[in-house]
């Protein structure tokens, strides 16, 4: 296994095949995460193959909201439950002061039940790492 | 009612073959209702009903996952100037649209991929893909597995194909920014499914903007045909022998319908032209002349949805197969 997919499983409790039968693939500092058949395409040059997982930083790794929200679902530990009103204020770009059992480093935004994104918790701010489009109501 | 002042060649060219041309020109004069579909990569039919049942989404009655809005506004007559303003929900401001649980899309708009019926581990050419629906729903349909190649020649508008893909959670898609043309022959002969939902002068729009009855000529679809029968061509020579391809526009005019289909049948005669249906979904047969040109039997196998029909834009559709047996490509093809 990707040895970057190794780090976030462990930091969120995923299961080590939490990739199944998809595969990852390093390019321009970004893990791409796709089907076998979407990583194999040669036929051309494709500008994107899967969606983007994870960026690489020089000390960190950063999980992305939309691969999260992807496989996020398998993910047991640095968690954060949020209200409906929460989960509003953080997809707008904000942040809450909340007492979270996470540690500090990023961690997976649920609301309803389902990941939506991903903040980063510095005890006691938590903070949304959410890319903007356009505002939720 | 806001009454829209057609062209006079807008009313000569249509009323000559659209059937109950008065409730065509009245529903293309109503604004269009929101729609969106079921994200099933995210969620499925039941969760996002619960989320959204502020809303009370009613189902279309040809597809499980697609929902339409009902009006905020209490009196209809407000319906006509409201277009998508205060009466319609802003579903584009929801959750669950920024989550990628459902996607906003035009209901007619939805049929296309369920004509093709991509399966799961298939490879699927989506030849003009941006912003994404319908790479979105095959993606779906496929359950995350195979091969979406999705293009788009557009550098601005394959990033919105990028993020609507990201957004979605689709994992089976490529995306690629080439020229139609050259991407079909590229990838000739391996293609299970191949959508070619092709650029029109998109007269189906003008239900959602009033800019495009200003932006209506017959010159601004005579801009058409020649892109459309280059993609058509393309999307058949990608085909596997056995394979299928939906050919779709949001557009009325034959030009840029019946008489491309008719090009891909001279050009390749063994291509086959099936019945394009969907159960509970009101379709009218494709024409068999317009002005001087007869099209061959065949392409009364098109299918044209009217507006007044099932409350959705116009749209025209193409099933067609390749022959198993029929491998062989010829030079010319791929020049």
């Amino acid at each position: 296994m990707n040895r970057r997919i190794r780090e976030l499983s462990a930091r969120f409790g995923m299961p080590t095949d939490v990739l199944g039968r998809l595969e990852a693939l390093e390019e321009q500092e970004t893990v791409f995460v796709g089907t076998p058949e979407v990583m194999s395409f040669d036929a051309v040059r494709p500008m994107r193959r899967g969606i983007r997982f994870a960026r690489i930083y020089p000390y960190s790794l950063k999980p992305t909201t939309f691969g999260m929200q992807v496989l996020g679902g398998q993910a047991t530990r640095n968690l954060v439950e949020l209200t409906d009103e929460q989960a509003k204020l953080l997809i707008n770009g904000g942040s809450l002061n909340v007492k979270a059992d996470v540690d500090n480093g990023f961690v997976l935004l649920k609301w309803q039940g389902l990941v939506v994104g991903v903040g980063f918790y510095k005890r006691p701010v938590l903070k949304s790492q959410i890319p903007r489009f356009r505002s939720v109501e | 009612m806001l009454r829209r002042r057609f062209p006079k060649a807008f009313i000569e060219r249509y009323s000559q073959f659209i059937p109950d041309f008065d409730a065509f020109l009245d529903a293309m004069q109503r604004p269009l209702r929101r729609t969106f579909r079921v994200n099933t990569h995210k969620a499925t039919r039941d969760k996002v009903l619960e989320l959204m049942s502020d809303l009370k989404p009613e189902p279309l009655p040809w597809f499980e996952l697609g929902f339409s809005m009902p009006e905020n506004g209490d009196s209809p007559s407000e319906r006509e100037d409201a277009r998508y303003g205060p009466h319609f929900p802003n579903l584009g401001k929801r959750i669950e649209h920024f989550v990628g649980l459902i996607y906003v899309q035009e209901a007619a708009s939805m049929v296309p991929p369920l004509l093709l019926q991509p399966q799961p581990g298939e490879r699927v050419l989506d030849i003009a893909a941006a912003p994404g629906s319908k790479t979105t729903e095959m993606s779906a349909m496929m359950q995350n597995t195979g091969l979406v190649i999705s293009n788009d020649p557009s550098p601005t508008r394959v990033r919105g194909l990028i993020g609507n893909v990201d957004r979605a959670g689709c994992l089976n898609v490529a995306v690629c920014r080439m020229d139609g043309a050259a991407l079909g022959r590229a990838v000739a002969g391996t293609c299970d499914r191949v959508l070619v939902d092709a650029p029109c002068s998109s007269e189906g729009t003008i239900r959602k903007s009033a800019q495009a009855l200003d932006r209506w000529s017959v010159a601004t679809i005579a801009r058409f045909p020649s892109i459309q029968k280059r993609l058509i061509a393309a999307g058949y020579l990608a085909l596997k022998p056995g394979g299928s391809m939906v050919y779709s526009t949001c557009t009325v005019a034959p030009e840029e319908n019946e008489s491309v289909v008719t090009h891909l049948l001279e050009r390749y005669p063994e291509a086959e032209v099936g019945t394009a249906e969907i159960p509970g979904l009101k379709m009218r047969p494709g024409l068999s002349e317009w002005g001087r040109e007869s099209f061959p039997e065949a392409v009364g196998r098109c299918r044209r949805i009217l507006p007044q029909d099932n409350d959705t834009e116009p749209f025209f559709l193409a099933l067609i197969r390749k022959p198993v047996g029929n491998s062989e490509l010829r030079s010319s093809d791929l020049q």
